[in-house]
C-alpha cells in the first residue's frame, strides 16, 4: 500500500508505540506490515473519537454549566436551524470517510492472498491444530503440552500456562505465507494476535488469510472461537525463523516422515509401541480420557479395565480409526498415521491394568485404513 | 419537480425546514415524491457499487 493513507498510519503508527509499549493495555503492535497498519487505524480511530469526545462533552459541560437556571437562564424555543443541522449532518459523513479511505485500503490489502510463497493448510479439530505443508509433504498436528498438573493445580503454573504445543508452527520470516483454514469438526477461530490474523475454521469452507512476518521470533494465540469443553485447551505457538533456518527445518521434516512411511511395513515390538504410544495418548486422548485412562464419563468413557475394549480389538482399532458418529470421539484416521494408531491402541490395550499384551502392527493399521 | 427532488434528497440526509414541508404537503402530489425517491435510491445504490467496484480494483 503505497499511498498518503499509509504514511497517516505509519506517524500514527509511530507516535502511539511509547503507549502500545508501556501500558499493557492496548493492542499489540505486531510483526508483520499488516499488524502495523491495522495498529495505526486503531489509534487513528481511537484519536478521532476523543476530539469528537472532548469537543461534544466540553460544549454540552459548559452549555450546562454556563446556562444553568439558577442564573436565569431561559430555554430557547426554535423549531429549526437548516444550516447548522446539515453541518452536523455533513461533518460526521466527511469525518467517517476519511476513517473508511485508509481502512478500506487496509482491508483491501487483508484480502490479498494472491502470490504466495508458501500454503498451509490449518485444520481445526476438537482440541488441536493441524498444519499441511502443501506441496512439501510435511504434515502433523500441534497439541497443547501444558501438563495437566498444572491445569489441576497441583504444581505451580509455568510462563506459558495453556499457551504451549508440541509441535508449533514453523514459518519464515521475509516470506508471504497463505494460509488455507478448515475445520473436521465445529467452527474453532486460529488467531495469534502478533500477527494481525483471527480467522475462523468452519467445517465445508475454506478460510483464506496470509502472513509476512518481519522478525524472528515465538508467538501465540488460542482458539478463539467455543468449540468445547477443551476450548482453553487449543493454543497456537508459532515459530518465525530466518528463511535459511526454515530450509533445514523442512528439510528434516520431510526425511522424518520418508522415515515414518517405512516404519509402516517393519514389524515393532511391544516396548516400542508402548513408548511411541504412551507420547501419543497424553498429546491426543489424555484431555479427554484422562491421563490415567479414567476417563469423565458419560461423554468420555474410561479406557481402564474396559471389558469391551480389552475383548474386541477390532471394535478398539474401528473406534480410533473411524470414530463414534454422534459422539465427541473423532476419526483419527486424517490426523494420526497409521505407526501412531497403532501404537496408541497397543498403549490403550496393556496400561491401567489392560493386559492383553496385544501388539497391533502399523501395517494392520494401514490396511484397516485402506478398507 | 424542483422541489420535490430537493425535499427527497433533504429526506436522504434527515434534514428538511418547516416552510418546505407544508409547501410539500400543501401542493405536492404523493406519486411524484415516491417516483422521484426511488430515482433517488436507485443512483444512490448504483453509486455505491460504484464506489465499492472502484475500491476493490
Amino acid at each position: 500500500m503505497r499511498s498518503p493513507w499509509r504514511w497517516l498510519l505509519s506517524v500514527t503508527f509511530i507516535a502511539s508505540i511509547p503507549q502500545a509499549q508501556a501500558s499493557g493495555w492496548n493492542m499489540p503492535v505486531g510483526v508483520t506490515d499488516i499488524s502495523r497498519d491495522i495498529y495505526g487505524l486503531h489509534m487513528t480511530i481511537f484519536w478521532v473519537c476523543v476530539v469528537i469526545g472532548v469537543i461534544v462533552f466540553g460544549v454540552m459541560f459548559y452549555s450546562l454549566f454556563r446556562y444553568r437556571h439558577s442564573k436565569g437562564a431561559k430555554a430557547a424555543h426554535f423549531h429549526e436551524h437548516t444550516s447548522v443541522e446539515v453541518l452536523w449532518t455533513a461533518i460526521p459523513v466527511v469525518i467517517l470517510i476519511g476513517m473508511a479511505v485508509p481502512a478500506t485500503a487496509t482491508l483491501k490489502n487483508m484480502y490479498d492472498t494472491s502470490q504466495a510463497d508458501l500454503d498451509i493448510m490449518i485444520t481445526g479439530q476438537q482440541w488441536r491444530w493441524r498444519y499441511e505443508y502443501l506441496g512439501e509433504d510435511v504434515a502433523f498436528t500441534s497439541n497443547m503440552s501444558t501438563p495437566w498438573e498444572q491445569i489441576r493445580g497441583e504444581e505451580p503454573r509455568g510462563e506459558h500456562y495453556l499457551l504451549d504445543v508440541d509441535e508449533p508452527l514453523v514459518l519464515p520470516i521475509n516470506r508471504k505465507v497463505r494460509f488455507l483454514m478448515t475445520s473436521d469438526d465445529v467452527i474453532h477461530s486460529w488467531w495469534v494476535p502478533e500477527l494481525a490474523v483471527k480467522q475462523d475454521t468452519i467445517p465445508g469452507f475454506i478460510n483464506e488469510n496470509w502472513v509476512q512476518i518481519n522478525e524472528p521470533g515465538i508467538y501465540r494465540g488460542q482458539c478463539a472461537e467455543l468449540c468445547g469443553v477443551n476450548h482453553a485447551f487449543m493454543p497456537v505457538v508459532v515459530h518465525a525463523v530466518e528463511e535459511d533456518e526454515f530450509e533445514v527445518w523442512l528439510a528434516e521434516r520431510k526425511e522424518a516422515a520418508e522415515q515414518e512411511a517405512m516404519g509402516i511395513d517393519r514389524e515393532w515390538e511391544l516396548a516400542e509401541l508402548m513408548e511411541r504410544g504412551e507420547a501419543v495418548y497424553r498429546a491426543i486422548c489424555s484431555s479427554c480420557h484422562q491421563p490415567e485412562g479414567q476417563g469423565a464419563p458419560p461423554a468420555f468413557p474410561a479406557l481402564a479395565n474396559n471389558e469391551q475394549l480389552i475383548s474386541d480389538l477390532d471394535w478398539h482399532i474401528d473406534l480410533v480409526v473411524n470414530g463414534v458418529s454422534g459422539t465427541a470421539m473423532p476419526a483419527f484416521r486424517s490426523t494420526l498415521n497409521p505407526v501412531e494408531i497403532a501404537a496408541v491402541v497397543t498403549f490403550t490395550r496393556n496400561s491401567w491394568g489392560n493386559d492383553t499384551g496385544d501388539a497391533v502392527q502399523p501395517s494392520t493399521i494401514s490396511g484397516w485404513i485402506a478398507q | 419537480m424542483w422541489s420535490a427532488i430537493k425535499s427527497v434528497l433533504a429526506a436522504l440526509i434527515g434534514v428538511q425546514s418547516d416552510q418546505q414541508r407544508r409547501t410539500d404537503f400543501s401542493s405536492g402530489k404523493p406519486v411524484v415524491f415516491i417516483v422521484v425517491a426511488i430515482g433517488v435510491a436507485c443512483i444512490f445504490v448504483i453509486m455505491l457499487a460504484a464506489l465499492a467496484s472502484m475500491a476493490a480494483r
